[in-house]
């Protein structure tokens, strides 16, 4: 099996009057594993079905491997759809399921059966064969369709939030499996979910969805520590948020006026004197005294432990501001009244925009 | 039990209980027994034992002859004896001629005549025609119904389905009578085309023809077949469609391997309504033939009760069809795969 790159020319997908895709221009390498993240409902299905062949863009093209996909049905394109859920056909057995493509294909049953055998080994179902899906456990049903998928050989499997159905142990044993198999057969994976998590632990790179619109393409590390939008800064991890006017602004720093005083931080974009902004500070990048740039007294009004970190949550004027530390001797007796900083390259300044969830 | 009047408290499971067994009783048992016990016997004839009793008054009246003329006093009460015994068997017989005897037994069932097995065995095969036609018809309107997309899209298609349900079954195949008539609407319209010539008669005969029947057949009891289908039909899952799509496979395969095998339950609930429902069918055939044309199993079972006055024979009859419906629920069930259990759903 060999990966092909998916490349979309200015695709737009639209539903009578509302438009579920704004034109979009994105180049998926091949063998890659790509994911596309954003919360629900800002179009991710509807941009995979129409690399899929379900949807028809309403405007640009769609190219698999540089071949122009316009007018080819899902049966015709190079590609396999996995389910959100799953969609094995019930009545089958699992070697059926598995088989069914190569069916479709006219491959004899010996012939055909001998291949789905090795598929399921494939996802470490060997044996499995002769249940009926209703047999398995989540997990396994989800390499049923994996396998499935697998056998019409695609150059690109696409993959429709697939673990959203399990519980979190089985879905992160489920990541690290998915990004396994994709490593195995060398295919294109282009894997859409609402899950950061996922996003971030699989893919080569991500590309971040926001209403019809995508943000941001980069690699996990990227995304995380250099946002490009207000919306992929507070979507991917967690964010303070400090609402603030630019007082003077370069190319390598912004001075903002906010309600917990005057700080200085990267810019993102171009900012003028008065614009509104807003300021963004992880929250493992806050530190507990007042050493950085940028300090400010805040009261400490609750204390999570979480294991290997502590979450603590100030209050300052009247905002919550949320701090993560290591566990250890530092992170506990803390008096109530402290003083908070952040350094200048840990503070990333925004022209206003929106942000998720709100 | 137990169980229930832990679930409901005792007053309430006994109710239910009751209930149940009314229901079983009333729906159930006391027709079908009724029926049944109807067909098993028969009433010894009574025209025979007229005859037997003419024969015996005849006996006694020589008898007595032989006696008047008889000198021997012991002949005379030999005579006198045998006068006694015929009085007695013809006065028993008498009784029995005002109550006759009945006589338990198969009779009914094997004394059917050759052209009443033959119309039996037509009827069932013409019910099992209009069961495959209207499959042949119903799977891709409920295929349609059921993915329609869009919610206004299958209210139109349902209510274009229930609205011709809600007027009367009498009505309806009266409508297809109008239609098909020799000076029916399409008659009509051929002969308005200058196709036919109604004038000299030319019409064409749709009425006597046997599809006549299967037509008003097919369209008075469609639903039945429709309804089952819809609804296991709606439960499938998109997706799975989608899926098989994907895979490269044909509309058909997805048909053959897909839709088909998840609708069984339902095609096998409107095959064994549809059949039922034809094979029984009194009305259709007789107001389609105006009684006329071949006759169809349930007319002899009506002309038995009303006609030839035999419930007993008419119980017969109609038994018999319930077995072969019996069996042929049985054989569905068999063919589809699908169980009690699958059809309840
Ligand atoms: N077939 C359709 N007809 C009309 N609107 C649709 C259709 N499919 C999706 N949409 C709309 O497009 C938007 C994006 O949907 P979707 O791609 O399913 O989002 P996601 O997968 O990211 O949750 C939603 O607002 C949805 O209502
Ligand atoms: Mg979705």
């Amino acid at each position: 099996m060999r990966g092909k790159d998916v490349r979309l020319d200015k695709v737009a997908i639209r539903f009578g009057g509302t438009t579920a895709v704004q034109p979009t221009d994105l180049a998926i390498e091949a063998g890659e594993f790509f994911s596309i993240l954003g919360p629900s409902g800002c179009g991710k299905t509807t941009l995979l079905r129409t690399i899929s062949g379900f949807i028809e863009p309403s405007d640009g093209r769609v190219l698999i491997g540089g071949e122009d996909m316009a007018g080819k049905g899902p049966n015709e394109r190079p590609t396999a759809l996995i389910f959100q859920n799953l969609a094995l056909f019930p009545l089958m057995s699992v070697a059926e399921n598995v088989a069914f493509g190569l069916e479709a294909r006219g491959v004899r049953k010996r012939q055909r059966l001998a291949r789905a055998e090795e598929l399921l080994a494939l996802v470490a179902l060997e044996g499995y064969g002769g249940k009926m899906p209703s047999d398995l456990s989540g997990g396994q049903r989800q390499r049923v369709a994996i396998a499935r998928a697998l056998a019409v050989e695609p150059s690109v499997l696409l993959l429709d939030e697939p673990l959203s159905a399990l519980d979190l142990k089985l879905r992160q044993h489920m990541r690290a499996e998915l990004r396994a198999i994709q490593k195995r057969v060398g295919i294109t994976f282009i894997y859409i979910t609402h899950d950061q998590g996922e996003a971030l632990t699989m893919s080569d790179r991500v590309a971040v969805m926001s209403r019809g619109r995508i943000e941001q393409v980069a690699s996990a590390d990227s995304i995380y520590a250099d946002p490009a939008t207000p919306f992929v800064s507070t979507f991917v991890g967690e964010q303070n948020v400090f609402p603030g006017t630019v007082v003077s602004a370069n190319a390598n720093e912004a001075v903002v006026e906010t309600p917990v005083g005057k700080v200085s931080g990267r810019p993102k974009g171009a900012l003028a004197p008065g614009a509104p902004v807003l300021v963004m500070v992880r929250p493992e990048r806050l530190a507990l005294d007042g050493r950085r740039e940028n300090s400010f007294p805040a009261r400490l009004a609750e204390r999570h432990l979480e294991g290997a970190s502590v979450n603590l949550v100030f209050e300052a004027k009247e905002r919550r501001i949320l701090a993560v530390v290591p566990n250890g001797p530092a992170a506990r007796d803390l008096p109530e009244e402290m003083t908070l900083s952040f350094g200048r390259s840990d503070a990333m300044v925004y022209p206003e925009g929106p942000l998720a969830n709100g | 039990m137990g169980s229930l009047a832990r679930a409901y408290g005792r007053p309430l499971a006994a109710l239910i209980i009751g209930i149940t067994v009314l229901w079983i009783l009333a729906l159930i048992v006391v027709p079908l027994g009724a029926m049944v016990e109807q067909s098993l016997w028969w009433k010894e004839s009574a025209g025979e034992t007229s005859l037997t009793i003419d024969r015996l008054y005849n006996d006694i009246a020589t008898l007595q002859l032989d006696r008047d003329s008889a000198t021997d006093t012991e002949k005379q009460a030999a005579l006198d004896a045998e006068i006694v015994a015929k009085q007695a068997q013809a006065t028993e017989l008498e009784a029995s001629e005002k109550n006759p005897r009945k006589i338990y037994g198969l009779a009914n069932f094997t004394r059917m005549s050759e052209l009443h097995i033959y119309i039996f065995v037509r009827t069932i095969f013409y019910a099992l025609l209009v069961t495959l036609l209207a499959l042949v018809v119903c799977y891709p309107l409920a295929y349609a119904v059921a993915l329609a997309s869009g919610p206004r899209k299958t209210v139109v298609l349902t209510v274009a389905l229930i609205v011709p349900y809600a007027i009367n079954e009498l009505l309806r195949v009266y409508a297809w009578l109008m239609i098909l008539d020799y000076r029916g609407v399409i008659n009509g319209v051929l002969g308005w085309l200058g196709v036919v010539d109604l004038d000299n008669r030319g019409w064409i005969p749709f009425l006597e023809n046997p599809s006549a029947v299967f037509v008003a057949m097919i369209y008075t009891y469609v639903l039945f077949m429709v309804f089952p289908m819809v609804n296991t039909l709606e439960t499938l899952d998109r997706n799975q469609i989608e899926a098989a799509r994907d895979l490269g496979a044909t509309s058909w395969r997805i048909h053959r391997r897909v839709i088909i095998p998840h609708a069984k339950p339902g095609i096998a609930v409107g095959c064994i309504m549809t059949f039922m429902l034809s094979a029984g069918s009194y009305s259709v055939p007789q107001i389609m033939t105006r009684g006329q044309g071949g006759d169809w199993f349930s007319q002899l079972v009506y002309r038995q009760f009303y006609e030839s006055n035999n419930w007993n024979m008419g119980s017969a009859y109609a038994v018999s069809l319930l077995v072969v419906c019996t069996l042929f629920i049985l054989l569905m069930m068999r063919l589809f795969g699908v169980g009690l259990r699958d059809i309840a759903k």
